[in-house]
Parts: structure tokens; C-alpha cells; sequence
């Protein structure tokens, strides 16, 4: 054993950049790709991490001096730097045992799947990161390794009946049959459901407008360069910078915010044969039977009413993060909070004065629990030179899929004598379940409703 | 070169695994054309772009684009994917 975790931490010693596309490679040539063609996977692999790790970089230089600049000036203490989702994904391929969460997700969907306990077939397979992150977080609560597998094969099944539960409402919304959302940021429902039983009951607020006018006219300032710009600007004016240098930190930040993307792609394209490989395999097995397909939640995202939500959610961060008692988080790559829009828009069915209530609501939850798990993704990030960080610095998301579930995976915390996470995990596990019976009765309301409509119809 | 656009939340993820296997499926039918993954935020820009020959969604277009307009979901769950596929290279070839 001794043996084992030397030889871990001797690969470890190599850097992300390095061991994480030896580790593709092997990966690779074990679902049989071409040996050319894992190399190349492997070489654009560690290419992502070099450049997510110069990007992350730059957007220190920028964003560091004007954090300081705007303690001095407001008193506010802003020291986590936000680099959004991105990052989190980047440090959360850097972990060491990363990869072995492709089969554990696979053996466990297959075996769900044979026991009839799910419906979903999972095809995300980018999101497998998303349960590396909770790995990461179990390690830095508890450092065992065995912990954090258990609590990630939880979160594989939880998205799988997830999935489930939220397919025919999904169906119904988006149009589109035989598919499911599988990811993890529909947990966060639930917790925005007892508060959208609430506020249906006041009539006002079921007003339904029409908001397709409206996002052609302020959806300029949700694109990357445009939104970058101007919260470079707001960050020099209120750490009192002149003119000259508010437009520079403007530019700045807006490159920052439109080279994120460019980079993570590269992740993408890297990770597609492989994700391709498993998919084809389950795809091939599963191929008689009825099965929903689980997929990332963009097939939901054309709906205006969380393109609105998005641009509405911005201020509120940034406003939030300066009045919130305990928040150190500094909001900004990951300010495009779809992680709640989107659960906003599932529990309202696009109601948007209820939506934009709710995201009001939920803003406060995101910065509160980036700046809780903060120290143990940066210690990852350390540790693996995933991104390079000065000592005591801490970078973390302000945009966390499933906030509230992402606390709860702290749970054994308890040990030494923390127990809010577990009861935290109480709570969520609660309102999950009276939301899954919840959408249950919906379903079956709206089956005798079509029903209904369908014998009217034929009379 | 053509150019097709897929477009999902961040530019990133769905859409970039649509784009790198419908260029990989291209590219094996012999079929020159490259496949560019946007964020939706910017769609509008990218689709006014030119030498654009077609928009791949994920989500359904609300709107009226004026190019060709694909299902790319075809090619997340692989059900109806040959099918979008050989639509797509006739469109091409024309």
C-alpha cells in the first residue's frame, strides 16, 4: 500500500499537464482507439491544461490588484477569485484517480439498468467531471480515497433517478422525446420548489409575458466579451481606478472571459473519443430496450426565459457579494449562473416574474457555498500545478452545479465535530423526496388531462 | 471552407461533443466542411458569419435563421443519426 501511494505521488510530482494525457493515452488505448490517435488526444489533453493554466493566470494579474484595490476602498474582504465552472473541471481532471470514474459510472448505469431501478441511460459523459469534483471535496473532508468513491456512486445514482423523475415534465417543456436532463444541476430544484409553492399562490405573479423581444434587445450584454468588459469597468470603479485604467481592466477582464471557452474546448475535443468509445458500447448493449437518454442540460437552453434569468442573476451576484456577511468569493468567471436558471425555469415552467424571485432567492446559496469548498479545490490545484496559485491564495466558482447537495458532500465533516453539512444533507434529501412524489402526481395530473382533451376531441 | 455551427449554453461542452463527432463522421464520408462549436449567447453573430451552411441545434431555434437548420441531438443519443447525417452531406454536395 505504501508502495502504491509512493507511486501515486511520484506521478503526481510530473504535474497535471503532464500525468493527466499519459493517463488519457492508457485510457485510450484501453477502449482501442488508434495508437496515433490517443497520442494526439493525450498531447491536446495536456495542451488544455497548459492554456487553462496561462488563461487562469492572466485573470489573476487582472482581477488581484483590483480585489485589493476595492478592499481599500469599500472595506469588503473579496479574496476567493471565481474562475468559474472551467477551472473547477480542470482541477477536477487533474485528480489523480480521475478517470476511474468513466467505469464506475458506466458499471453503475448498467447495473441500475439490469435491476430496473432506472429508465436513463446516461450518454453525459463530459458531466463525469462533475463527480470527480465531489470526489475531490469528500478528500478534503475525509482524505480517504474509499469515501470519496462511495459518496460519487450516491451522486451516479441520484442523477440517474434524477433523470427519471424530471422526464416527462422535461419532455413536455422542451418538445423533445425519448430524452432526459442527467445532470446534477436539477438537484438544486428541490430546493426552489417549496418556495415556487409559495409564490404561485399569489395571483400577480402567474402573469405570463412574453420575453422574446426583450432577450434580442439585452442579449448583447450576456455574450462573454460584452459582460467581461463590463464587470472589469464596475470592479476599477469601485477600487476607485482612473478612467484610463477602468477601460483597461475592462478589456482585460472581457479577454479573460472570452479565452475561458476557447480553452476549455480543447478539453472537449480531447475527451470525445473516448466519451464516443463508452457511448457506442452502451449504446450497442441496450440497443432493444425503451430507454431515456440522459443528456447535459443545454437541450433545454434555447427557452428565453433563461437567457432573461442569467443576465438578471449577474447584478445580483455581484451585488450580494459585497453586502453578504461571510462571503469571500469575488464573483466573475462564473458569473453566467446557469446552475440557476435553469432549475428555476424546470420548478416555474418558465414563469418569469416567479423565475427571477427565485434566482433572488438562490443567488445567495452559490456565493456562500463557493466559498465554503474554496480551500479544498485550491489545495487540489496546488498540489497537482493544475493552476498555479501563490501560497494562501484560493480560487473556487461562483456558479456551482447543485449548491446546496455540493455542501452536503462535506457531510463527514460530522467527525470532527461539524455536523451543518450532514444536517444540510438531511434537509436536501427531504425536499428531494416530497419534490420526486411532487413531480410524480403532476405527471400522472397532466396524463388525465391529455387523456381528457384526447376523448373530448374524438366526441 | 463551409462551416456548420452547433451552439449550446457555454460553447463548450454538448456542443463541442456534437462538433467533434459530426466532423469526425464528415471527414469519413469524405466530406470537407468544418464544424464550429458557439455558445448560444452569441449565436446570432456567429450565424451571420460567412460561409455558413447550416445551424446544428440541441436546443430547438426559436427563430427564423435563414440557413439550414440540422437536429443535432441525433448525434448525442445516436437514435435517427444516420439519417441527419446523410441530410446534412447532400446539403453539402449540393
Amino acid at each position: 500500500m505504501q508502495m502504491f501511494q509512493d507511486l501515486i505521488n511520484w506521478i503526481l510530482g510530473f504535474g497535471a499537464s503532464v500525468f493527466v494525457p499519459i493517463i488519457m493515452i492508457i485510457a485510450g488505448l484501453i477502449v482501442k482507439m488508434k495508437p496515433k490517435d490517443a497520442i494526439s488526444a493525450g498531447l491536446l489533453l495536456g495542451i488544455a491544461f497548459t492554456g487553462m493554466s496561462e488563461v487562469i493566470n492572466f485573470m489573476r494579474g487582472a482581477i488581484t490588484p483590483v480585489a485589493e484595490a476595492m478592499i481599500k476602498a469599500t472595506g469588503v474582504q473579496l479574496s476567493i477569485m471565481d474562475g468559474g465552472w472551467t477551472t473547477m473541471s480542470v482541477i477536477s481532471w487533474a485528480w489523480p484517480y480521475a478517470f476511474a470514474m468513466f467505469p464506475l459510472q458506466i458499471g453503475i448505469n448498467i447495473l441500475l439498468l439490469a435491476l430496473g431501478k432506472t429508465k436513463t441511460f446516461n450518454a453525459d459523459l463530459w458531466n463525469v467531471w462533475g463527480k470527480i469534483f465531489t470526489a475531490v471535496i469528500v478528500m478534503g473532508t475525509t482524505n480517504s480515497v474509499v469515501l470519496a468513491f462511495v459518496v460519487a456512486s450516491i451522486q451516479i445514482v441520484l442523477e440517474l433517478w434524477s433523470s427519471d423523475a424530471h422526464q416527462k415534465r422535461l419532455q413536455k417543456m422542451s418538445g423533445i422525446p425519448g430524452v432526459t436532463c442527467s445532470h446534477r444541476t436539477l438537484f438544486f430544484s428541490c430546493i426552489l420548489w417549496p418556495f415556487d409553492m409559495i409564490l404561485r399562490k399569489i395571483p400577480f405573479l402567474n402573469k405570463e409575458f412574453g420575453v422574446a423581444q426583450l432577450r434580442d434587445k439585452i442579449g448583447i450584454f450576456a455574450e462573454n466579451h460584452v459582460l467581461g468588459f463590463i464587470l472589469g469597468c464596475v470592479f476599477g470603479i469601485i477600487g476607485r481606478y482612473d478612467i484610463v485604467n477602468i477601460l483597461k481592466l475592462g478589456l482585460v477582464a472581457g479577454t479573460a472571459m472570452t479565452l475561458f471557452p476557447m480553452v476549455t474546448k480543447l478539453f472537449m475535443q480531447a475527451l470525445a473519443p473516448i466519451s464516443e468509445a463508452v457511448q457506442a458500447y452502451m449504446q450497442k448493449r441496450f440497443k432493444d430496450r425503451e430507454l431515456y437518454v440522459g443528456l447535459d442540460w443545454p437541450y433545454l437552453g434555447g427557452a428565453n426565459e433563461i437567457w432573461i434569468a442569467v443576465i438578471a442573476i449577474v447584478p445580483m451576484l455581484v451585488i450580494y457579494s459585497f453586502i453578504l456577511p461571510g462571503n469571500n468569493l469575488l464573483p466573475f468567471a462564473g458569473v453566467i449562473n446557469l446552475s440557476l436558471a435553469v432549475p428555476a425555469w424546470i420548478v416555474t415552467k418558465g414563469n418569469v416574474p416567479r423565475m427571477l424571485i427565485l434566482c433572488a432567492i438562490g443567488a445567495p446559496v452559490f456565493l456562500y457555498v463557493g466559498t465554503a469548498i474554496a480551500p479544498y479545490m485550491s489545495q487540489l490545484a496546488m498540489q497537482t500545478g493544475a493552476v498555479e496559485l501563490a501560497a494562501g491564495e484560493l480560487i473556487s466558482n461562483s456558479s456551482i452545479n447543485a449548491p446546496v447537495f455540493t455542501y452536503a458532500t462535506q457531510l463527514f465533516a460530522f467527525l470532527q465535530g461539524n455536523f451543518l453539512p450532514l444536517i444540510v444533507a438531511v434537509v436536501w434529501g427531504t425536499c428531494w423526496v416530497l419534490y420526486t412524489r411532487w413531480l410524480k402526481k403532476e405527471d400522472a395530473l397532466m396524463e388525465q388531462e391529455e387523456q381528457a382533451q384526447a376523448s373530448s376531441e374524438i366526441q | 471552407m463551409k462551416k456548420l455551427i452547433v451552439a449550446c449554453g457555454s460553447g463548450v461542452a454538448t456542443s463541442q461533443t456534437v462538433a467533434s463527432k459530426l466532423s469526425r463522421l464528415l471527414k469519413e464520408r469524405g466530406c470537407s466542411c468544418t464544424v464550429e462549436a458557439v455558445d448560444m449567447k452569441s449565436l446570432d453573430r456567429y450565424l451571420a458569419g460567412p460561409d455558413v451552411a447550416g445551424y446544428v441545434y440541441i436546443t430547438r431555434p426559436l427563430k427564423d435563421y435563414k440557413v439550414p437548420v440540422y437536429n443535432g441531438i441525433a448525434f448525442l443519443t445516436g437514435m435517427k443519426q444516420e439519417e441527419e447525417l446523410q441530410k446534412i452531406i447532400t446539403d453539402l454536395k449540393r
